[in-house]
């Protein structure tokens, strides 16, 4: 304002009109797009599936539509509660993800389906306990960080206290297993603690250390290491109709696709040739029936959705409020790091695993917490474009 | 505050997040990277890779050719079925699949699962063929994954066993297996033409692409035979052969002007349209071109012919025959009766083997031999017909007596009943040979026919008049049954012994009839053979030409030719009412 010079001096009523700005949020478009091109791209990718299986065409779309009402009216509710009320029960809210992350590996509990225990049946949906799991540890994380971030500078204990939060939820999911969740939980782990200003050095030297302890964990896996050999080389005549099979399918799709794609409702991968084309692989019928152009247009949203929760992380900082930082970082990097698997697995770049993309995959959970954590960003930048503006030389205490 | 102030400064985790920013932004790049090159670079390597799996050739069935009678009465269809089978190596895993394919076709759904369970390394069993489009269309809106479906055609036979002799039958592949159907399959087949279609991996069809090449249907075949007059002709020796209790019975009529065959009918005959009951396949033989046998009498004729060629005998010529036998070193030839002195003329109107005997033993074996010969008896008569045999005229290097007597009352020699309807109709058509044709001709084609002279046309109309007196009971004829109302019949009975295992039968006989009408002017010829008739009667005018004649009145009737022998009192009032 100072800086500006203006031709005429603003007048009350123009400061009055601005004052309701900015009545389109961009992660709210961002989500409500993704959310309208998920449910028309899954039920396109179900339609066979659902009426040869149920006799129903409808099936998968009826049951996603009534997530997506269940997820929307979640994120209002979200919407509405102070991220006060997050932080002060973020323990809670982490324990009992963990208690969910242990009743799964019960028997009776979980559901197992293709051999992974993943899922507890709750009637309606089956809930996958990694999904909360990930966002209340995250939550945690976040206030943690804004509670020792001199700690976590200096001293080992404080560093460690987050690997360790994170290496028991990974044995659980290990045990499930679900390593694609693992992957992402400590790829978060390990971002935040870096944005926290922990010591390089430290960081790097304890990403060595997954990564061997990731690697040991595949090694004595058979499945994995024919997984990675699968996705080395998917058309090797030994992989083909093998363990490479639903990428190569998933690759043919996109193959087809071209600029443009075949146009809705052409795909011929989704005719039972690739396996899961409505949850984990609905991207490549995206990119057979819209071409480059639609997966262009999904990938754009995403990384709109990731650099707001960046943008509104940073903002946060500058107004030195941490929670709200690290909470806003780590609800981007969680929705960076499931959408690049996905999208990676899908393309042929990381070895399949069973991982939904948000809001576009079929499956309540996964919607559902979607919807939860796009409402809680929204909540992050709410409350902190409320925030007065701390002066640059002079910051204001932290609150609360 | 100040602790804030001291230790966390914005500016220092700048960088922090830009390191983050950029590794995602390296991400996303190789993202974009990776799915550019699928989409636009390896697209056709993968497009290529998904047709490959998705897109399949599949053939469409061509029609196989009709077969019409001469008048265009269908005597082979084709009608469009659809055959169901399944892929075992996928389907086996999914018994209740194949328990609603049961259900649906009507099979045993046990005995189907352990079917495809059994073959499940097979990626295609047949499960059932030719159902009707209507029977599999519920079958088909239930969609069981890697249940396919192929359109075939179906033969199938109007005219069943009446002619199912000279059509024959195609089998389930619709390959010609007898008869006709053989004979032309080159023609009749057609060529199956491709399509390509997209299908989903359980081998629905999923759209048509494009027809690579259109099937040409096979053609069709026009035969001689009336149907009305093959309908008659096996009706009327069905039942002479029911009522005789014969082994089997064979008639042939040709058309005298242009050689075509105009009904051919055998018994016993079968089904062509359900073969699953034959037990004997003695009845697919159609035993008109494919047994021979010893003609008999009927050979007389010829060996009349062979004697007034020679210029030994003329019509009137005496032979005495009595006593009614003769001895021929050391064996008896013998007549039924003992008929005296007979002139040339009586000896066919009597039917005396003693009377052709002395006449063959005048002129010698080999005229007659020439004449048989010329006339068509004992070689293929060349319709290309399956299993068509030639039968044997007999040519030893030196002739016994005996030999030659027998030769000319019709025993040493072996022909088919085509060759002996081809050869009276030599003397029908004034001493001109034709081949004999199962297809009907065109009239380019019966004017482009090879008419050769075998008999003069003198030696050939004194025979034929001859003839007439077989069947004319004011002159003795022998074969009186063989009479039609108000026409001239020429024709010939024969009877011969069933060669058995130990030498001529005494109490077997073949029963023959061969003959033209109306005799004046002949339009047809046909030839009649009961095989081995039960009981008291077995001559051939007994048994054979009383089907002549119901045959060859319908057949007058049905062609509608003018009578040549009204009695004297109508043909003075139609010449009356002229004036």
């Amino acid at each position: 304002m100072v800086t500006m010079t203006r031709a005429k001096p603003l007048a009350p009523t123009e400061t009055f009109v601005r004052a309701p700005a900015r009545p389109l949020n961009t992660v709210l478009l961002a989500t409500l797009g993704l959310l309208c091109i998920g449910i028309l791209m899954m039920t396109s990718a179900s339609v066979e599936i659902a009426s040869s299986a149920t006799g129903d065409a409808f099936y998968y779309f009826k049951r996603q539509a009534i997530f997506a009402c269940i997820g929307l009216c979640a994120g209002g509710v979200t919407l509405a509660l102070p991220l006060a009320l997050w932080r002060r029960f973020s323990l809670l809210f982490m324990l009992g993800s963990f208690v969910l992350l242990i009743a799964v590996l019960v028997p009776g509990i979980g559901k197992t389906v293709n051999g992974s225990t993943r899922w507890i049946d709750l009637g309606l949906f089956d809930l996958q306990p990694s999904e909360p799991a990930k966002l209340f540890i995250v939550m945690f994380l976040a206030d943690f960080l804004q509670r020792n971030y001199v700690e976590v500078r200096e001293n080992w204990r404080e560093f460690f206290i987050p690997l360790i939060i994170a290496s028991a939820a990974s044995i659980l999911l290990q045990m499930e297993p679900d390593h694609g969740a693992l992957v992402i939980l400590f790829a978060t782990t390990f971002c935040l603690l870096f944005l926290a200003g922990a010591k390089i050095l430290r960081v790097l030297s304890l990403v060595v250390v997954a990564g061997a302890g990731f690697s040991w964990i595949a090694y004595n896996k058979a499945h994995v290491i024919a997984r990675f050999t699968s996705f080395m080389d998917p058309w090797a005549e030994e992989n083909v109709y093998g363990d490479g099979y639903q990428l190569a399918q998933s690759l043919i799709a996109f193959g087809r696709g071209e600029w443009f794609g075949t146009g809705l409702g052409q795909s011929i991968q989704k005719l039972y040739f690739l396996p899961e084309a409505h949850t984990d692989f609905v991207l490549a019928i995206i990119g057979e029936e819209f071409g480059l152009l639609g997966v262009a247009i999904v990938i754009g949203l995403f990384c709109v959705l990731v650099v707001r929760a960046f943008a509104i992380g940073r903002m946060a900082e500058r107004k030195q409020s941490l929670f709200a930082a690290f909470f806003a970082y780590g609800l981007g990097l969680l929705f960076a790091g499931q959408t690049l698997i996905n999208v990676g697995v899908n393309i042929g770049l990381l070895p399949t695993k069973g991982l939904t993309l948000p809001f576009l995959s079929y499956g309540g959970a996964s919607l559902i917490m979607s919807c939860v954590m796009a409402a809680m960003l929204i909540r992050i930048q709410y409350e902190t474009e409320s925030l007065a503006a701390p002066a640059a030389d002079k910051p204001s205490g932290l609150r609360g | 505050m100040t602790r804030f102030a001291r230790l966390y400064d914005v500016v220092r985790t700048t960088w922090r997040l830009g390191a983050i920013g950029f590794g995602l932004c390296v991400c996303v790049a190789a993202v974009g990277w990776k799915v550019s090159t699928l989409q636009l670079a390896e697209r056709d390597f993968l497009q290529g890779q998904g047709d490959s799996r998705a897109i399949r050739t599949k053939p469409i069935a061509a029609n196989r050719g009709l077969i019409f009678d001469r008048n265009g009465e269908p005597l082979a269809v084709s009608t469009p079925v659809v055959s169901v089978s399944v892929n075992p190596s996928k389907l086996a895993d999914s018994p209740d699949n194949i328990r609603r394919l049961a259900n649906a076709l009507d099979l045993n759904p046990e005995a189907l699962v352990t079917k495809i369970q059994g073959q499940r390394n097979d990626p295609h069993l047949l499960v059932k063929r030719r159902l009707s489009p209507a029977e599999v269309a519920p079958l088909q809106a239930m969609r069981i994954p890697h249940v396919t479906f192929e359109d075939e055609y179906q033969r199938f036979y109007p005219q069943g066993e009446v002619a199912a002799h000279i059509v024959g039958f195609s089998n389930i592949d619709n390959v010609g297996q007898e008869g006709i159907e053989l004979t032309y399959e080159e023609h009749l087949q057609g060529t199956p033409g491709r399509r390509q279609i997209i299908q989903d991996r359980r081998e629905n069809i999923i759209e048509e692409i494009r027809t690579i090449e259109t099937a040409s249907d096979g053609g069709n075949i026009d035969l001689s035979i009336d149907f009305r007059l093959q309908n008659l002709a096996y009706k009327e020796l069905k039942a002479e052969f029911t009522k005789r209790r014969a082994k089997s019975a064979t008639l042939v009529m040709l058309d005298v002007e242009t050689g075509e065959v105009l009904a051919m009918a055998n018994q016993p005959s079968y089904n062509p349209n359900n073969k699953s009951n034959i037990s004997d396949f003695g009845v697919l033989r159609n035993r008109a071109v494919t047994d021979v046998f010893e003609p008999g009498s009927t050979v007389k004729a010829f060996t009349i012919a062979a004697a007034l060629e020679s210029g030994v005998f003329e019509a009137d010529t005496i032979i005495e025959t009595s006593p009614g036998w003769m001895m021929v070193r050391g064996h008896t030839i013998q007549d039924i009766h003992n008929y005296g002195t007979l002139n040339v003329g009586k000896v066919i109107t009597k039917s005396s083997n003693v009377g052709t005997s002395k006449i063959a033993l005048e002129i010698g074996p080999e005229p007659i031999r020439d004449v048989l010969e010329r006339v068509g008896l004992g070689q293929v008569t060349g319709t290309g017909f399956p299993g068509e045999r030639g039968g044997l005229l007999p040519s030893p290097r030196r002739w016994s007596a005996i030999e030659t007597a027998t030769l000319s009352y019709g025993y040493g020699l072996s022909v088919t009943a085509l060759q002996l309807a081809q050869a009276y109709s030599v003397i029908a058509d004034g001493g001109i040979r034709k081949p004999v044709s199962l297809l009907k001709l065109s009239d380019d084609e019966v004017a482009a026919l090879p008419r050769d002279r075998v008999l003069s046309a003198s030696i050939s109309a004194q025979v034929k008049e001859m003839l007439e007196t077989v069947v004319d009971p004011r002159r003795g004829g022998s074969a009186r049954e063989a009479r039609v109302p108000f026409f001239k019949v020429a024709g010939k009975t024969g009877t011969a012994h069933v060669v058995g295992e130990r030498g001529y039968e005494a109490n077997l006989h073949n029963s023959l009839f061969a003959g033209m009408i109306p005799a004046s002017d002949p339009k047809i010829v046909v030839v009649i053979v009961i095989n081995e008739p039960k009981g008291d009667e077995h001559y051939g005018g007994q048994v054979a030409a009383p089907v002549f004649s119901r045959v060859a009145s319908g057949a007058m009737r049905l062609l509608n030719i003018p009578p040549d022998d009204l009695p004297v009192s109508q043909s003075i009032l139609s010449s009356g009412g002229d004036e």
